[in-house]
């Protein structure tokens, strides 16, 4: 930050708030997706 | 199996719309004029934060309804709202330590607005956690729902918070407050949430229904020898 209080730079944040978000989203929807079809797996509904 | 298709639709049109407007607010929105760069973290903490909201205020309706109703598929609908809700609140956090470094110089603030969300990931977790430890599945709703309904009175909390008290946080994001030149990446990643949000929810909840239909019939025949064989003195 300068003098003037404007953020210069700062892409190094923007890129980790991205990161995390895909990181967390696709994490969590690959563990429901995961956890399902074992469940139906479970059921007979889906050959391993 | 209708809709079985549904949350898989609503997930990829979810994605679509959070990798347009992601782009949108990384490459082609206009920098800010104070924060520079580092405001570009707003198109995707603004609608998280929204959507946690709003999968908890549906968690809220899930509980009200499965006392009411007593059906369990009002319990099943409230665990995957309660999971996916808490998911949404904990990443916002993240995404908001994440902003305040560069913006507070701090990466945490026991700031109203910060405090109240902390407090909800834990309330809401803990309800998730109190659900693996019910096995009586008419005991575990009828909990689960009543703590839903007491826990789900931070939000309003978080919502006002910044009202309220002193806070370093900004106040709510809206159309009034933000300018018209960051609206469109804004809008296309709530929508994106709101799908990605929705499509997890939906495929949650059938999940949590597949488990119930399991305890409800008892344990599979093929597990059924296992769990016998594992009983203290069995096979002796």
């Amino acid at each position: 930050m300068t003098a003037s209080g404007v953020i210069t730079g700062g892409w190094e944040f923007v890129w980790a708030a991205y990161g995390v978000t895909a990181a967390i989203l696709i994490g969590y929807a690959v563990s429901v997706l995961a956890r399902y079809r074992a469940q139906r797996r479970r059921r007979g509904e889906v050959r391993p | 199996m209708q809709g079985a298709r549904l949350p898989s639709v609503m997930l990829a049109l979810g994605l679509a719309l959070l990798l347009w407007g992601s782009y949108w607010g990384l490459f082609l929105a206009p920098r800010e004029t104070y924060m520079g760069d580092v405001q570009r973290i707003m198109y995707v903490h603004v609608p998280t934060a929204w959507n946690a909201m709003l999968a908890l205020t549906f968690a809220f309706a899930c509980a009200v309804l499965s006392l009411l109703r007593g059906d369990p598929r009002w319990d099943a609908r409230l665990e995957a709202a309660l999971e996916v809700g808490v998911t949404l609140s904990a990443l916002l956090c993240l995404q908001g330590a994440i902003w305040a470094k560069p913006t507070w110089g701090v990466w945490w603030d026991w700031d109203p607005r910060l405090t109240t969300t902390a407090v909800l990931v834990f309330a809401f977790g803990a309800i998730l956690a109190l659900r693996q430890f019910v096995d009586d599945p008419v005991k575990r709703a009828t909990w689960s729902a009543v703590a839903a309904i007491i826990a789900y009175a931070d939000v309003p909390i978080v919502y006002f918070s910044v009202k309220w008290w002193n806070s370093l946080h900004q106040t709510q994001s809206s159309p009034e407050t933000v300018s018209r030149a960051f609206h469109w990446p804004l809008r296309i990643n709530a929508f994106g949430m709101l799908f990605v949000m929705s499509g997890l929810i939906t495929l949650r909840a059938r999940l949590a229904a597949l488990r119930q239909e399991e305890e409800l019939a008892g344990p599979l025949p093929a597990a059924a020898p296992r769990v016998a064989s594992a009983a203290p003195g069995a096979g002796a």
